[in-house]
């Protein structure tokens, strides 16, 4: 695939669009927009970022792009898992730090019109007190921009109870790749007006079109929610409960969450928390909410109960915001305390039928055994997707890390094939999965992906090198 | 009518007067000097020479009142507050304050309680109000997010606890003139159900954060445990003592004596280092009475960068590596 | 071994927000929690027990809402708990909520030691903890680090202070106010949650603790707010980015100056 350079003479076409302070030549600067939170090895540098601020801008920017043949990258919070905001092929990154405004709150209409650069915990400290919010809650809610969170359909800890991004977005305004502006959807709840496209753009990981502009559809606020943390003496006798708990109990909780002894253990020795996980093998977060305190506490007692009976060791219990938070900062310190651990390391995205996640546990831990590494497995238990981590072995050397992690990934990947599961539940293919994208997926769904692509995007210029590679058409 | 005396309360350790004792004595004199009244400084010792006792006649006491007795060598509150108590009853100042220490904080609640009197804790300002010549008494609360001025309008004495450090020690002045009054030692005044039975010096030197001149804070940016060496080295070379917020003790980083804001100690230091510190109210509220304060932190939006005086966005693990050296640099010249 | 812990609810102020205009504390959305460093009392209160058998009781004084401050000390462990509440207690200063809370706890009876958080994280005084030694005539000690001993009446604990720490041997009963040194808050149970709320909390009023209605609440203190203001945070000082090797030089080099220039090195 071959793309022109970003030459002096670009670069001033694109200071005339976006003005020349909000244009980012310099290496230094550049290098933070050349990776996202994937290894190192995925990394590479932009020769241009422009920082636009309306959509108007932007399509300017990809018609010139087009007429030039330079690849472009949008980019929002660079908290990614998969690189989808890696310029793979250098060329053009556009980065959204400076669309970041929160056009409107449509009380009438329960919904909330947001510019891309929005970061997502911004969208409900803006409706705090309104009794309305934004059911979206990625674990890097704090950092990630929205806009990201369409790009990628990102998922995150209430996913059982209120589902993933794409379920909110009722509205788009995107650039296509060829530079045109368009509304996709509108404020509305029903719209089957010719096929689903805003659909089809969330989770397109950028490379259908670059969203401008966002439509999310609210929900009412629960006034009461208490968590749950459950130790359980093993692994199995955890896991087991999940499926129970909305099958037995007859509960659809906010969040069940899953965390093996090593995740835990990790994280509380680096919040230095206190909880007795010695002599627990494994531990769920079980989120309930509702309106009415007696309602939520009667669900946290049956769950609660349904625990004791399955081998549980003990049930705490938080229904403040102070023990809450207690609770889940040790769920959302996981990453940071592995990647003290062990800062070379993969941490996957793997989703299964929830009733096939006891055996898919059991069986990482043997491909952990099988290649002498540490994989800890934590996640989002209650929608089937676990984030198995493997840690590089201190005394392998880099060649051997890379060597066994491709193998133990194969094996992983076969695992989720054979039980029915995908590779990635919420952070995208980009460009870390893509090699093993036709593991759990057929030649002629990977055809239909291509010929949408190639249709929407002839040049093949939108954040290429992504999901899959393709053949530059022109 | 004229008013009667205002107190200070000196503090003594190993003998020696502390400086506490001094700074008393500059709020004292202005409170006194207002009221056309005598301040005087009270010392409850073991012992301590005439000689020693002068210096708080140097530096303001008109008058000082000295009870002697090995059962006063060490703190305990409750023999203590028994000397105290029996004293205001004899003497009946106007104004009593103390030094927000530990020993202040446990000794004036326990004393006021029986004077039956109000006390304010921890006053950052002492004033007398114009006309009634009441004490005024103002101390943050909530975190430091308000300022609250209390008064005690019909109970005496008015009594308060001042932070340390937060005046500076009054001067002295050879030509100060005053007596030393030395009250005898009632032995039924002492109570032998607390004994101190031992101290163990905190080995981990620099730990009275309270005290020092300056202090150099880390927080969670510094990643892990290891990384407060980076800390230690900056406190060094600025022959300061090392901070911490919140998140770096609950980790279990450093321990809690080191630990700065509402749920640790307050420090009014000269010279304040955060780094790689957010700035909570939690934090904020225990040291941005500092004189100058100094951020180090990678997120822009910090709220700590709000109460700087100077402050550097950037990567601590750069920043700090570079300050040192550059001071080590500045020293050499 | 009978142990009676004072526990406060207060705002939970770690991330409280205030009205600039009124100055006044934006209470709305913030919860009333337990006193975060009565916690470290609580905690310290249900292993002495666990050591020496006995009964943990929590008295609050407070809004009848208090009942859920002293459910929650129950949930983590706590074997019954009590309410003061009524309008008379309104306004009180330390020295009133002393006095009241030691003729509370004189009512409840017998009891071997009284546990108390350091101070509160609103009011900020730690004044009352003393205050109800001072008025129960007990043993006191503050800034309790350890509890090392309890043996026939008398116990040894380490208190912190400036520079480091003070072993006592104390008769019993005893006050303490602890550190959080001392203990690291278990979390609540759902079993001790469960008990909590079937457990009834009597709300004891100034007559039924036969508390002296002119020594509490307002009339009862001897201290006044006069006036309360915020203060103003920001200082607006220089703020210089390093993002490479030159910006990380040149900011340096003015800090460095600036340090200098005020004559701290």
């Amino acid at each position: 695939m071959k793309y022109n350079q970003v030459t002096p003479a670009i670069v001033s076409q694109l200071s005339d669009i976006v003005g020349k302070k909000y244009i980012i030549t310099d290496e230094e600067k550049m290098s933070t927009y050349s990776h996202d939170e994937t290894p190192p090895q995925y990394a590479h540098m932009p020769e241009a970022v422009v920082i636009p601020r309306k959509a108007e801008e932007i399509a300017e920017i990809v018609k010139l792009a087009n007429r030039e043949l330079i690849p472009i990258t949008p980019r929002g919070g660079g908290t990614g898992l998969s690189g989808g905001s890696i310029p793979s092929f250098g060329g053009i990154v556009i980065s959204f730090e400076r669309m970041n405004s929160i056009l409107e709150i449509d009380y009438n209409n329960m919904l909330i019109v947001v510019e891309p650069g929005v970061i997502t915990s911004e969208i409900n400290v803006s409706l705090e007190g309104s009794g309305l919010f934004y059911a979206g809650y990625p674990m890097s809610l704090l950092s990630c921009f929205i806009g990201g969170n369409v790009a990628e359909d990102a998922g995150g800890g209430k996913a059982i109870k209120y589902g993933v991004t794409s379920r909110y977005v009722i509205g788009l305004e995107i650039v296509t790749p060829t530079g045109e502006i368009v509304q996709l959807g509108g404020k509305l709840v029903k719209d089957v007006t010719g096929y689903n496209l805003k659909q089809l753009i969330v989770g397109s990981e950028g490379t259908l079109g670059i969203v401008t502009k966002i439509i999310l559809k609210l929900s009412p606020m629960p006034r009461y929610m208490v968590d749950l943390l459950v130790l359980f003496k093993d692994t199995r006798s955890a896991i087991r409960l999940v499926p129970k708990i909305m099958m037995e109990c007859g509960i659809t909780p906010t969040s069940i969450e899953y965390m093996d002894q090593l995740s835990v253990k990790t994280t509380c020795d680096y919040l230095n928390e206190s909880l007795p996980y010695h002599n627990a093998g494994a531990m769920l977060l079980i989120e309930v909410d509702g309106n009415k305190e007696e309602h939520v506490d009667a669900d946290a007692d049956l769950i609660g109960e349904l625990c004791f009976q399955n081998e549980a060791i003990e049930v705490y219990v938080a229904d403040n915001n102070t023990t809450r938070e207690r609770i889940w900062s040790v769920r959302r310190n996981i990453d940071e305390a592995l990647r003290i651990l062990s800062p070379v390391q993969t941490d996957e995205d793997t989703v299964v039928p929830i009733a096939a996640i006891t055996e898919f546990v059991e069986e990482i831990e043997k491909i952990a055994e099988k290649y002498n590494i540490l994989i800890p497995s934590f996640g989002h238990a209650g929608d089937g997707n676990l984030h198995p981590t493997l840690l590089k072995n201190p005394d392998s050397t880099m060649e051997e890390w890379f060597e066994t992690e491709e193998k133990a990934l194969r094996d992983i990947y076969g695992l989720c094939k054979k039980l029915g599961g995908k590779i990635t539940g919420e952070h995208g293919i980009g460009c870390k999965r893509k090699k093993y994208l036709n593991i759990v997926t057929s030649e002629a769904e990977v055809e239909m992906m291509k010929k949408i692509k190639q249709a929407l995007d002839p040049n093949n210029i939108m954040n290429p090198g992504k999901i899959f590679d393709i053949t530059c058409s022109s | 009518m004229p008013h009667r005396e205002v107190w200070t309360l000196a503090e003594a350790g190993e003998g020696k007067l502390r400086q506490v004792s001094f700074e008393l004595l500059s709020r004292g004199r202005k409170l006194a000097d207002k009221l056309e009244t005598q301040l005087c400084s009270v010392l409850l010792t073991g012992s301590m020479s005439d000689e020693d006792l002068e210096q708080l006649i140097k530096r303001g006491a008109d008058k000082v009142y000295v009870v002697e007795s090995p059962a006063l060598e060490n703190f305990t509150v409750e023999t203590h507050s028994n000397v105290l108590l029996d004293l205001i009853k004899q003497y009946k100042p106007e104004i009593f304050i103390a030094a927000a220490t530990t020993t202040g904080r446990t000794l004036m609640p326990h004393v006021s309680i029986r004077a039956n009197t109000g006390l304010t804790a921890d006053c950052t300002g002492l004033e007398i109000e114009d006309g009634t010549g009441n004490l005024l008494q103002t101390r943050p609360a909530i975190g430091g997010n308000i300022l609250a001025t209390i008064k005690t309008p019909e109970h005496r004495p008015q009594m308060a606890t001042v932070r340390p450090r937060s005046t500076r020690p009054a001067p002295i002045d050879e030509n100060n003139a005053g007596r030393i009054i030395r009250v005898e030692f009632k032995n039924n005044l002492e109570d032998k159900r607390v004994r101190r039975i031992g101290f163990r010096k905190n080995e981990d030197q620099g730990i009275d954060i309270q005290s020092a001149d300056v202090v150099v804070s880390g927080g969670k940016g510094l990643k892990k445990k290891e990384n407060f060496a980076l800390i230690r080295d900056l406190a060094d070379r600025l022959e300061g003592v090392v901070g911490a917020s919140r998140d770096a003790v609950d980790r279990g980083w450093i321990s809690y004596p080191h630990q700065v804001g509402l749920s640790g100690k307050t420090v009014t230091p000269k010279l304040y280092f955060a780094v790689g510190i957010s700035g909570a109210i939690q934090h904020l509220a225990g040291m941005k009475t500092a004189d100058t304060i100094v951020a180090i932190n990678s997120d822009p939006e910090a709220q700590i960068f709000k109460v700087a005086d100077f402050g550097i966005v950037g990567d601590l693990f750069e920043v700090l590596p570079s300050l040192n050296e550059k001071l080590e640099e500045v020293r050499s010249r | 071994m009978n142990i009676i812990i004072p526990v406060k609810q207060v705002p939970e102020t770690s991330n409280v927000k205030m009205d600039e205009k009124t100055g006044t504390m934006i209470r709305d959305g913030v919860e009333s929690i337990i006193n975060p460093l009565d916690l470290y009392a609580i905690e310290t209160g249900i292993q002495l027990k666990e050591k020496f058998g006995g009964l943990v009781t929590v008295i609050s004084m407070g809004p009848p809402a208090a009942e859920r401050a002293v459910k929650e000390a129950m949930a983590m462990g706590c074997d019954g708990g009590i309410v003061l509440t009524g309008k008379e207690f309104a306004g009180s200063d330390t020295w009133a909520t002393s006095y009241a809370l030691s003729e509370a706890i004189r009512k409840i009876g017998t009891w071997d030691l009284i546990l108390c958080g350091e101070r509160a994280t609103d009011g900020d005084t730690g004044q009352v903890g003393p205050g109800i030694a001072s008025f129960l005539d007990i043993s006191l000690a503050t800034y309790v680090s350890s509890v090392e001993d309890i043996d026939n009446g008398l116990m040894v604990v380490e208190r912190l202070v400036e520079g480091g720490y003070e072993k006592l041997q104390m008769e019993l009963p005893a006050l303490l106010t602890v550190v959080k040194e001392i203990s690291y808050p278990r979390l609540p149970t759902l079993r001790g949650k469960q008990k909590a709320r079937v457990t009834e909390v009597p709300r004891w009023s100034v007559d039924s603790a036969g508390i002296d209605k002119n020594r509490i609440g307002l009339n009862g203190s001897p201290t006044r707010v006069v006036k309360i203001e915020t203060p103003k945070v920001a200082r607006g000082g220089k703020i210089f980015a390093a993002k490479d090797e030159e910006s990380l030089g040149r900011a340096v080099d003015e800090l460095v100056d600036f340090l200098v220039m005020k004559e701290l090195i």
